[in-house]
């Protein structure tokens, strides 16, 4: 493995740039759900009083793992860096794979299937509910042509 | 604002905070005196942790009295430990003492069996985090009011706690056994997880048979939440640090193998 690491040394590692890139994506979406949401708009506020013990704890893992990943994130991005092993493209990819596969996740899974919580409560939420998912859907096909081409151009794209 | 309710510790904890401080840098001196490389940095963390700590014991601080019950907890329990922790302290003393006696023993119970358990990460977490689940989800809150020796003495086991934790989470000084990356960042994570459901919980519900104003315990819950997320991005730092030194290590080891850019240790003359 270190072997084969050093004999790669000088090459681009294209999936590891766009797993990194996805990683800081999701991280970023994360915090800007619950930055604008929850602590500036409190469209669904700092205890939400509708959810249960384990959509609490739920939150509270999120919100750590959030945190968590924003700091792997960008020292997985600085190693590659340091290794001459940086993908931009795929890099840039990953970016909005990340976002908007997140705010997807959230939009679907967590509001609708799990109904964890809603984006915000005593309106209609469904117009609010497609702007969110269909800004979360551009994103993610964003993110996909953008990796298509990253893969098109090869790895060695400076 | 004042709230009549005392700092819990008085000159003695003053004392042993000078104290802490002038030992560190007359052994960092020593250190650097006879050649040894000692960062001037780590003697500003130490302090700067070892001023919060003193703040939190003794000092005045804002708010509502749920509101500095929690600035104290921030300081004392969190913010000062994990800065104490990052300055290693214990590689310090272990440098600074003569070989020989005392050196031998303080090595002897980091390395103890004791110590490994008490530094496993989970542990360590279960006994911070965890103490402070019980002090404000029990009547244990409620009672310190009332004795302030055990108000004295929770205050102690939070410093204490802190410590541990971020001994356990960091492993900067030579302590029993390495402990995986995953395994520290996945207490990490829990830990944080707690932590935020506890301070949630409480902005809803104060502790138990306790009366604080509404607003108050909300800016107290809000300030043990946000201050939670620093000191938790502080050490999600220190080990996303460590592990791209130590990777940077094996990539320098690797490729001096490989015979391109070999290191220092590498180019040793051919006897």
């Amino acid at each position: 493995m270190d072997e084969q690491r050093t004999h790669a040394r000088r090459a681009t590692e294209p999936r590891r740039s766009l797993a990194v890139g996805a990683v800081i994506g999701a991280a970023v979406m994360a915090a800007i759900d619950e930055i604008v949401f929850h602590q500036i708009l409190h469209w669904h506020h700092f205890y939400d009083r509708s959810s249960d013990g384990v959509a609490l704890l739920s939150d509270g893992l999120l919100h750590t793992a959030e945190l968590l990943a924003l700091v792997a994130g960008f020292v997985l991005f600085a190693d590659l860096r340091r290794r001459d092993a940086l993908s931009p493209a795929h890099a840039r990819a990953g970016l909005l794979l990340g976002l908007g596969a997140f705010q997807l996740f959230d939009g679907i899974v967590d509001h609708k299937l799990l109904r964890l919580h809603q984006i915000r409560y005593g309106v209609d939420v469904t117009p609010y509910d497609w702007a969110w998912n269909l800004a979360g859907l551009a994103l993610l096909l964003v993110g996909a042509a953008l990796s298509v081409r990253a893969a098109r151009r090869g790895p060695r794209t400076p | 604002m004042t709230t009549g309710h005392p700092p819990p510790l008085g000159p003695q904890a003053a004392l042993v905070c000078v104290l802490a401080g002038v030992a560190y840098t007359l052994a960092a001196g020593r250190l650097r005196r006879r050649g040894d490389g000692w960062p001037r940095r780590r003697d500003a963390t130490f302090g700067t942790g070892l001023a919060l700590l003193l703040w939190g014991w003794c000092g005045p601080l804002p708010g509502g009295p749920f509101t500095e019950h929690s600035a104290r907890h921030l300081l004392v329990g969190m913010a000062a430990p994990v800065l104490l922790v990052l300055a290693r302290p214990l590689t310090l003393t272990l440098r600074t003492l003569p070989p020989g006696g005392p050196r031998r023993t303080l090595l002897r119970v980091a390395h103890s069996r004791p110590a490994g358990w008490l530094l496993l990460p989970p542990l360590a977490a279960v006994l911070h985090i965890g103490g402070t689940w019980a002090l404000y989800r029990t009547g244990l809150m409620s009672l310190t009011h009332h004795h302030p020796p055990l108000d004295v003495l929770v205050h102690l086991h939070m410093v204490a706690a802190g410590l541990l934790f971020g001994f356990a989470v960091c492993r900067l000084d030579p302590v029993r056994g390495p402990r995986s990356l995953p395994l520290r960042a996945g207490t990490l994570l829990l830990a944080g997880a707690a932590h935020a459901v506890l301070a949630k919980g409480l902005y809803a519900a104060g502790p138990p048979g306790t009366k604080f104003a509404a607003g108050d315990l909300h800016t107290g819950a809000q300030l043990m939440y946000y201050g939670g997320d620093a000191v938790e991005l502080l050490l999600a730092a220190a080990l996303a640090v460590q592990w791209y030194a130590a990777t940077g290590r094996r990539y320098a080891r690797a490729a001096a193998r490989a015979g391109h850019g070999a290191g220092p240790r590498v180019q040793r003359p051919q006897a």
